[in-house]
C-alpha cells in the first residue's frame, strides 16, 4: 500500500513523499490512539459506574457516547490559568514532554506482523526508555507549578517510577532472555507454538508477568498507586495547578500510557496477535483467505481484544482497590518485585539453557 | 431570732419574718406571684404553697409567719402538687398567646408553668376574655392575661401613692383597671411593668419591637435627675429599646421614675444631629468633622485673638458627663476664658463664692426616709426627682411631717403637714416668718441684720407650726427644689433657708437641676471655681451674666438655650446677636440652626462612656450600649480634639477613664458639706403688683432628651402650654377656661388658651418659661383676645 | 505456621483477587441509579424544601411575628421586622429567609405555633443571582398561595404523628 502512494506521489520530490509518508503513519497511528483513549474515559466511568452499583453517564449522545466528546469541547474552551508565581516556560514544557515520549513510544509497537511504524531490533530497549522519560514532565510541571501539593505529588511520582522502573526492567528482561530478540514483533513471533495459549509467555513467566502488568499500573499513576495525584491528600498532586488544555494533555498522556502498558503486557505475554485457537482448532481452519480464516486466525483483532482485556482490568482494579500508602509502595517495589523478578530471571535463563519444553526447546 | 428548717437546712431567722423572706435570703426559691419584696402581702395567687409539718394543708409561704421549730418543705409531694393544682387554675383562664406576648420570654408565669407546672390540663372549657384597657401611652393593658395578682394594685396604693387601679368584679368577672376611664398618671407608673408577673401590663412604646431573647442587656445611669438611678438599657440591632431599673437598694431600689424609663425615644427621634454641619452664607452644609472642626477651631481663635476670651462663653447643660464637663472648662480655661458655666436652671449667683464645692443633698439618699419633719421650699420632688419623692414619701408614711413653701400647691402623693403656697416674690417672707416664729420659739437671737428685715413680717399659725415641727424632730430637712435655684433672689433664700436649718439644727439639702449638677460643680464647669472648687482657676462670667453682657461667641454643650436656660428670653436674645456660636449636641432644631455656625454631633449618654456624680455625691460610671449614631461622636473625644486643634496642654487622654482618674484625683478630698456663712440679705421684699408670673416647668420637658420622647411627650400633651390661673385671679381679670388670653410682661407676649387650675395662688400666673426674660419673677398682664 | 500461610496467601494475592471478586459481582448487579428528570423518588410529606407562609383560609396571614423561628434558626437565617398593625394585631414588617445560608433543618417550621412558616416538597428551585435565593415575605407567601393545596395535604397526613 505505501509502494502505491510513493508512486502515485511521484511527482513530487522523494523526501517530500517520505515525509508526507511518515506524517501520514503517524496521523494513521495517533488519531485512533485518541480516540481509544476519549472512549476509555467513557469505558471507565461506565465500568467503575457499574462496579458502584450505578449507570454512569448516560446523558450526551445515546447511552452517553457522546460524553467524551463533551469533554474534550468542555476542556478546549476553558481558560488556562497560569499560576501568579509559576514559571511559564517550564509550567507549559511539563504536559509536553509527559505528552511526548507517551506518543512516541507507540512508533515501535507492533499491531500484526509487520504492522508497525518502524521495525527496529532494539525497540523493547525504545519502550522502555520513553515510558521512562515521561515522568521528566510529571517532575517539571509540579516543580513549575510553584504548589506544594504539585512538588510534593511529582516528587512521589519521579520517586515511585524510578523504583517500578527496575523492577519492570527485570521482567522486560525475563521476555528478551525468553525470547532472545529486543524486536516486540519477533518476541510475538517467539510465542508462536502448536499449543497456542500454552506456548505464550505468561505460563513460563508467569511471576514476570504479573510483576510486570502490576509494575506497569504503578508507572502509570494509576489506582492503587495513583500516590502522585492523591487527590484526598495532596488535591491533586503534580497537575493541581493545571486546567483547560494543559491538564487534558496529562489526562491523554496518563491513558496513552495505560493502552500502551495493555498493549505492551499482551505482546509481550499473551501472544500479541496470535489467536490463542492454535492447538484447540486444526490449523486449516486458521489459514487460509476466508471470513472464518480471517476471523479465527492470527490478527490485530486478537492483540485489542487482548489489550481491552488489560485495560479493564486497570479500571476493576481502580474500582476495587484502595490507595497504597507510600511506604507499603516503596516496600512493594523494592522488597518484593524486585526480588520476585531476579529469581524468576535466573529461573527463566535456566529453562532456557536446559531448552524446557514446550517454549523454549 | 427563731430556727427552722427549709428543705433539710437548717435556718436561723428573725422572728415575724414571712417563710417566703426566710426562704429568699438562704437562696432557697419559692414560686410566687403575688409577693413583691417591696409590697404588702396579699396572699391571692397560692402559687407559694408549701408543706409545714404538722399542718394539714400547705400554706403559703408569703403568709406564714416563721415560728420556732418549723419544719418546712417547698419540694414535698404535697408542696408540689398543690403547686402544680394552683398552676394548673391560673392556667385556666390565660390565652395561650405567648408568641404575640410582649412579655413571652421574660414572663414569670411561663417561667414557672415551666418549673413547677403540669404538661396536660384537664379544663377544656371556654377561655374568659377581658376587654383590653386604655392606659395611656405609656402602658399597654391586655387584661386577659392577668392572673389578678394585684401587684399592681397595691403598688398604686403604697408605692405611687395613687390609687388608680383596682380590682372590679367577682370571681371570674374580676378585672382590673382604672376605677374611671383615665390612663395612669403617676410619675412611676412605668413600674406596673415590671411588677406584672405575666403579659397584662406591658410597655407601649417597645410594643413589639424585640423578643426579651434578642435584647442585649447594658448597665447605665439614668440622665435626668440628680438621684443617679441605676438603669439596664436593653439593645436591640444596636440601638435603645427598652428601659428597665435596675436594682439598687441604696438610690431607686427596684423603681424607675417613667422619665428615665421612657426618655430613651428620644435617642432614635428624626431631631437626632448626625452630621457635623457648618453655616455658611446662611446656608447649612453637612461636611465631615475635620471641615468642621476647623471652622470651629477658626472661627473661636478669630474671636479670641481679636476680641480676647472675656468675649467667649461655654454653655454647657447639667446633663453632660464629668469628662465632657472637666474637658470643656479645662479647653476654656487654657484658651484665657474663664467664662464656663452648666448652672442653666439658676439666675442670682451673689453668694457663688460661699456656696459649698457642690450642691449636695445633706445625707444620702437612703436617709432621706429617716427624716422626721421635711421642709421642702419651691421644690417639687415628685415631678423633678421621683426616686427623691417617693423616699420622702416613704418618710411621710412613717410619721415624718413634710412641709412646703412653694410657688404652686403641687399635687404630693403624701399629706403635707402645713404648705404657704405664694407667688415667687412672697416666697422670701414666707420663709422669714418661719425664720421669725423659729427664733421666738426657741429664744434664739437672729442673726446681725435679720432682726431689721424679719421685723414687719406677720408670723401665722403656718409659721409657728413649720418652726415647731422643725424645731421637734430629730432629724430635719429643708430641702431646696429647682423654684428655690431658679428663684431671681436665691442667694436670699438660700441665706434664710440656711438659718432656718441653722436655728432649727436641720440639714440644708439641695435637690439640683440635671443629672450631674454635682458632677459639673465638682469638674470645675463654674466660672467662679476650678475643679474641686480651687478658688485660684480663672475666673469668669456667670451664665446669667454672659447672656445679660451678649459675647461675642458662644460655645454650647448639650444645650438647647431657648428651652433649657430658666433666662431663656435673654439666652435667645443673647446667641442670634453673637458673631460665632458652636453646637455640641446629640439633638438639632429650628432655634439652634438660626442662631448656631458649628453643629457637632456628639452622643448622648447611651452611646458615651461618662460618669454622673448624684445629688448624694455618689460617682457612677458607665459604658456607651450602641454605637454613636451616624457621624455622631462621644463628646470626650470631640472635647479632647478641639483642646489639641487650640494647642492646649493636656489634652492626650485616649480614654475616657484617664479623664475621670483625673478629675477624681484632684477631688479627692473634697468634703461633702453644705455650711455657709451668714450673709445678710439687703432685703426680703421683691416689688410685685399685679399678678406674678411663675414659670412653668412641664415634667417631660427638662432637657433635650425627653423633649424628644414621643411617649412622654403623649402623656405631657394634657399639660400643654397654657396660661393658668386660679379661680380668682380668672374672675378678677375677667377670663374663662378655654379662651385665649394674652399674657405681656415686659416686652413679650404671648397668646394662649386659659386653663383654670386651682393649685396656683391667688397672686400668680402659670406661664411658659420662654416669658421669663431673664426672670422667674415678675408683673405679668393678662388681657383677653 | 500461620505466619507462613499468610505469606503465601499474600503472595499469591488472595485478597486482592476476592476483592476484584466483589466489585466483579457488583458489575452485573441490577443499577439502582434513578433517572431524575424522569424518574423521581418517593417523597415523604414532611419532605423539606423550599419555605413557604401559609394564609388562612380567609386570605389573612399566619404569621403573628412571634420570632421563635428566628430564635430558633442554627444558620441565623431568617430576619424579622414587626409593628402593630393597624387593626392592633401583631404583624412582621419584613420576613426574609435567606436561602444561601438556610441548612433545611425544618426548625422554623417545627417552632411555629400557627404553622405559618412551612416547608414544601418543592426542590426544583434555582436562582441566577443571590437576590432570587433571598426569600422575601412576598415571595414566600406567593409560593404558600400556590401551593397551600399541597401544603394543607401534607400537614394532615402528618398530624397524627405529631
Amino acid at each position: 500500500m505505501i509502494e502505491a502512494i510513493e508512486s502515485a506521489l511521484d511527482f513530487l520530490p522523494a523526501g517530500l513523499v517520505t515525509l508526507i509518508i511518515i506524517v501520514g503513519k503517524i496521523l494513521v497511528l495517533v488519531l485512533p490512539l485518541m480516540g481509544a483513549v476519549a472512549y476509555l474515559t467513557l469505558a471507565e466511568r461506565k465500568v467503575i459506574g457499574y462496579m458502584q452499583v450505578r449507570i454512569g453517564p448516560n446523558r450526551v449522545g445515546p447511552r452517553g457516547l457522546l460524553q467524551p466528546i463533551a469533554d474534550a469541547v468542555k476542556l478546549m474552551f476553558k481558560e488556562t490559568i497560569f499560576p501568579a508565581k509559576a514559571n511559564r516556560f517550564l509550567f507549559i514544557s511539563g504536559p509536553i514532554l509527559t505528552l511526548a515520549p507517551a506518543l512516541a513510544a507507540w512508533a515501535v509497537v507492533p499491531f500484526d506482523d509487520g504492522l508497525v511504524i518502524s521495525n527496529v531490533d532494539a525497540s523493547l530497549l525504545y519502550i522502555l526508555a520513553m515510558t521512562s522519560l515521561g515522568v521528566y514532565g510529571v517532575i517539571i510541571a509540579g516543580w513549575a507549578s510553584n504548589s506544594k501539593y504539585a512538588f510534593l505529588g511529582a516528587l512521589r511520582s519521579a520517586a515511585q517510577i524510578v523504583s517500578y522502573e527496575i523492577a519492570m526492567g527485570f521482567a522486560l528482561v525475563g521476555v528478551l532472555v525468553a525470547a532472545g530478540s529486543l524486536n516486540l514483533g519477533e518476541i510475538v513471533e517467539a510465542q508462536r507454538g502448536s499449543l497456542g495459549i500454552i506456548n505464550w509467555y505468561m505460563i513460563p513467566l508467569l511471576p514476570l508477568f504479573i510483576v510486570y502488568f502490576i509494575a506497569g499500573v504503578a508507572e502509570t499513576n494509576r489506582a492503587p498507586f495513583d500516590v502522585a495525584e492523591g487527590e484526598s491528600e495532596i488535591v491533586a498532586g503534580f497537575h493541581v495547578e493545571y486546567s483547560s488544555m494543559t491538564f487534558s494533555i496529562f489526562f491523554l498522556a496518563e491513558y496513552a500510557n495505560m493502552i500502551l502498558i495493555a498493549l505492551l503486557t499482551a505482546l509481550m505475554f499473551l501472544g500479541g496477535w496470535l489467536s490463542p485457537l492454535h492447538g484447540v482448532l486444526p490449523a486449516s481452519l486458521l489459514e487460509g483467505e476466508g471470513v472464518l480464516a480471517l476471523l479465527l486466525g492470527d490478527g490485530i483483532h486478537w492483540l485489542l481484544a487482548k489489550t481491552s482485556f488489560f485495560l479493564f482490568l486497570f479500571l476493576w482494579f481502580r474500582a476495587t482497590f484502595p490507595r497504597y500508602r507510600y511506604d507499603q509502595i516503596m516496600r512493594l517495589g523494592w522488597k518484593i518485585f524486585i526480588p520476585i523478578t531476579i529469581v524468576w530471571l535466573l529461573v527463566a535463563a535456566a529453562m532456557v539453557v536446559w531448552k524446557i519444553g514446550p517454549w523454549f526447546n | 431570732m427563731v430556727n427552722i428548717e427549709i428543705d433539710g437546712k437548717q435556718l436561723e431567722v428573725t422572728e415575724g419574718a414571712m417563710v417566703i423572706e426566710a426562704a429568699d435570703d438562704a437562696g432557697i426559691y419559692i414560686p410566687r406571684f403575688c409577693y413583691h419584696k417591696k409590697l404588702s402581702i396579699a396572699a391571692n395567687c397560692r402559687m407559694c404553697l408549701i408543706d409545714v409539718e404538722k399542718v394539714g394543708k400547705a400554706l403559703p409561704a408569703c403568709a406564714t409567719p416563721v415560728t420556732d421549730g418549723m419544719k418546712i418543705s417547698t419540694r414535698s409531694e404535697k408542696a408540689i402538687e398543690a403547686q402544680k393544682s394552683v398552676m394548673e387554675f391560673l392556667l385556666i383562664n390565660h390565652p395561650l398567646d405567648c408568641p404575640i406576648c410582649d412579655q413571652g420570654g421574660e414572663c414569670e408565669l411561663q417561667d414557672i408553668a415551666m418549673g413547677y407546672g403540669s404538661d396536660v390540663s384537664i379544663y377544656s372549657e371556654q377561655k374568659r376574655v377581658v376587654e383590653n384597657k386604655n392606659f395611656g401611652p405609656l402602658i399597654s393593658g391586655d387584661m386577659t392575661r392577668c392572673i389578678h395578682c394585684t401587684r399592681c394594685v397595691r403598688f398604686g396604693e403604697e408605692v405611687a401613692g395613687i390609687k388608680e387601679l383596682g380590682a372590679t368584679g367577682r370571681g371570674e368577672h374580676m378585672e382590673i383597671g382604672t376605677y374611671v376611664q383615665l390612663s395612669l398618671s403617676s410619675e412611676m407608673s412605668g413600674n406596673v411593668i415590671d411588677l406584672c408577673p405575666v403579659g397584662a401590663l406591658t410597655a407601649k412604646p417597645s410594643r413589639f419591637t424585640a423578643r426579651a431573647w434578642e435584647m442585649v442587656q447594658h448597665k447605665s445611669i439614668a440622665p435626668h435627675d440628680c438621684m443617679g438611678s441605676n438603669i439596664l438599657l436593653h439593645t436591640f440591632r444596636d440601638q435603645v429599646v427598652r428601659v428597665v431599673p435596675k436594682e439598687n437598694e441604696e438610690i431607686n431600689e427596684t423603681w424607675l421614675a417613667d422619665r428615665d424609663r421612657f426618655s430613651y425615644e428620644g435617642l432614635n427621634s428624626d431631631e437626632r444631629l448626625t452630621v457635623p454641619m457648618v453655616k455658611t452664607d446662611g446656608q447649612w452644609q453637612e461636611v465631615d468633622w475635620d471641615t468642621a472642626l476647623q471652622k470651629a477651631v477658626g472661627g473661636i481663635s478669630k474671636l479670641l485673638s481679636e476680641q480676647g476670651g472675656e468675649q467667649l462663653g461655654a454653655i454647657a447643660s447639667p446633663n453632660m458627663t464629668v469628662e465632657e464637663l472637666f474637658l470643656l472648662q479645662k479647653m476654656m480655661r487654657s484658651v484665657g476664658s474663664g467664662n464656663v458655666d452648666h448652672r442653666i436652671g439658676q439666675i442670682d449667683f451673689t453668694d457663688q463664692n460661699d456656696e459649698p464645692v457642690f450642691p449636695w443633698l445633706g445625707q444620702s439618699i437612703v436617709d432621706l426616709e429617716n427624716n422626721d419633719a421635711v421642709l421642702l421650699v419651691g421644690c417639687n420632688a415628685r415631678h423633678d426627682q421621683p426616686i427623691a419623692g417617693h423616699r420622702i414619701r416613704k418618710a411621710a408614711l412613717a410619721g415624718a411631717r413634710i412641709m412646703a413653701v412653694n410657688p404652686m400647691d403641687y399635687d404630693f402623693n403624701f399629706s403635707l403637714a402645713a404648705k404657704k403656697i405664694v407667688s415667687p416674690a412672697k416666697l422670701l417672707q414666707e420663709l422669714g416668718g418661719i425664720l421669725k416664729a423659729l427664733a421666738a420659739a426657741s429664744n434664739i437671737t437672729l442673726p446681725t441684720g435679720l432682726v431689721a428685715l424679719v421685723i414687719n413680717i406677720t408670723v401665722d399659725n403656718t409659721h409657728e407650726k413649720i418652726a415647731r415641727e422643725l424645731n421637734e424632730a430629730n432629724n430635719a430637712s429643708v430641702i431646696l427644689g429647682l423654684d428655690a435655684f431658679a428663684h431671681p433672689r436665691f442667694a436670699s433664700l438660700r441665706a434664710i433657708a440656711n438659718q432656718i436649718a441653722v436655728l432649727s439644727s436641720s440639714k440644708l439639702c439641695y435637690l439640683s437641676n440635671g443629672s450631674n449638677s454635682a458632677g459639673a460643680a465638682l469638674s470645675g464647669a463654674v466660672p467662679h471655681r476650678g475643679p474641686a472648687g480651687d478658688a485660684s482657676a480663672l475666673k469668669g462670667k456667670s451664665v446669667t451674666d454672659m447672656f445679660a453682657d451678649k459675647l461675642a461667641g458662644y460655645i454650647l454643650l448639650g444645650v438647647e438655650a431657648e428651652l433649657d436656660c430658666a433666662a431663656s428670653a435673654a439666652a435667645t436674645e443673647a446667641l442670634k446677636q453673637a458673631q460665632f456660636v458652636v453646637s455640641m449636641s446629640a439633638f438639632c432644631n429650628a432655634q439652634v440652626k438660626e442662631y448656631a455656625d458649628v453643629l457637632l454631633p456628639v452622643a448622648p449618654f447611651s452611646e458615651t462612656s461618662g460618669t454622673f456624680v448624684n445629688a448624694e455625691g455618689r460617682w457612677q460610671s458607665f459604658e456607651g450600649a450602641v454605637a454613636p449614631l451616624g457621624e455622631t461622636r462621644p463628646g470626650w473625644k470631640v472635647l479632647r480634639v478641639l483642646g489639641n486643634l487650640f494647642e492646649c496642654a493636656g489634652f492626650d487622654y485616649v480614654t475616657s477613664r484617664e479623664i475621670l482618674d483625673e478629675v477624681q484625683a484632684l477631688t479627692a478630698n473634697t468634703p461633702l458639706n453644705n455650711d455657709m456663712p451668714w450673709n445678710c440679705p439687703a432685703s426680703l421684699v421683691i416689688d410685685a403688683q399685679g399678678f406674678e408670673s411663675i414659670v412653668d416647668r412641664p415634667i417631660y420637658a427638662g432637657d433635650c432628651l425627653v423633649r424628644r420622647a414621643s411617649s412622654l411627650q403623649d402623656v405631657a400633651q394634657k399639660h400643654q402650654f397654657a396660661i393658668r390661673v386660679n379661680q380668682n385671679v380668672a374672675a378678677h381679670a375677667g377670663l374663662a377656661e378655654g379662651e385665649q388670653a394674652m399674657a405681656k410682661k415686659n416686652d413679650i407676649e404671648l397668646t394662649l388658651p386659659v386653663v383654670i387650675d386651682e393649685r396656683v395662688p391667688d397672686d400668680g400666673v402659670l406661664v411658659p418659661s420662654y416669658l421669663s426674660h431673664g426672670s422667674t419673677t415678675g408683673e405679668v398682664t393678662l388681657s383677653r383676645v | 505456621m500461620t505466619a507462613i500461610t499468610n505469606y503465601f496467601k499474600s503472595l499469591i494475592l488472595v485478597e486482592l483477587f476476592r476483592g476484584l471478586v466483589l466489585t466483579g459481582k457488583y458489575f452485573f448487579r441490577k443499577k439502582i441509579t434513578v433517572q431524575y428528570p424522569e424518574e423521581k423518588t418517593p417523597m415523604s410529606p414532611r419532605f423539606r424544601g423550599l419555605h413557604a407562609q401559609r394564609r388562612y383560609p380567609n386570605g389573612e396571614e399566619r404569621c403573628i411575628a412571634c420570632k421563635l423561628c428566628e430564635a430558633v434558626c442554627p444558620a441565623l437565617a431568617i430576619t424579622i421586622d414587626l409593628e402593630e398593625r393597624d387593626d392592633g394585631t401583631r404583624r412582621t414588617t419584613r420576613y426574609d429567609i435567606d436561602l444561601t445560608k438556610c441548612i433545611f433543618c425544618g426548625f422554623c417550621e417545627e417552632s411555629c405555633p400557627v404553622d405559618a412558616i412551612v416547608e414544601t416538597r418543592h426542590f426544583e428551585y434555582h436562582g441566577e443571582n443571590r437576590d432570587d435565593l433571598y426569600m422575601t415575605k412576598e415571595k414566600l407567601l406567593a409560593v404558600g398561595d400556590k401551593m397551600e393545596k399541597q401544603i394543607a395535604a401534607d400537614r394532615a397526613a402528618d398530624a397524627p404523628f405529631r
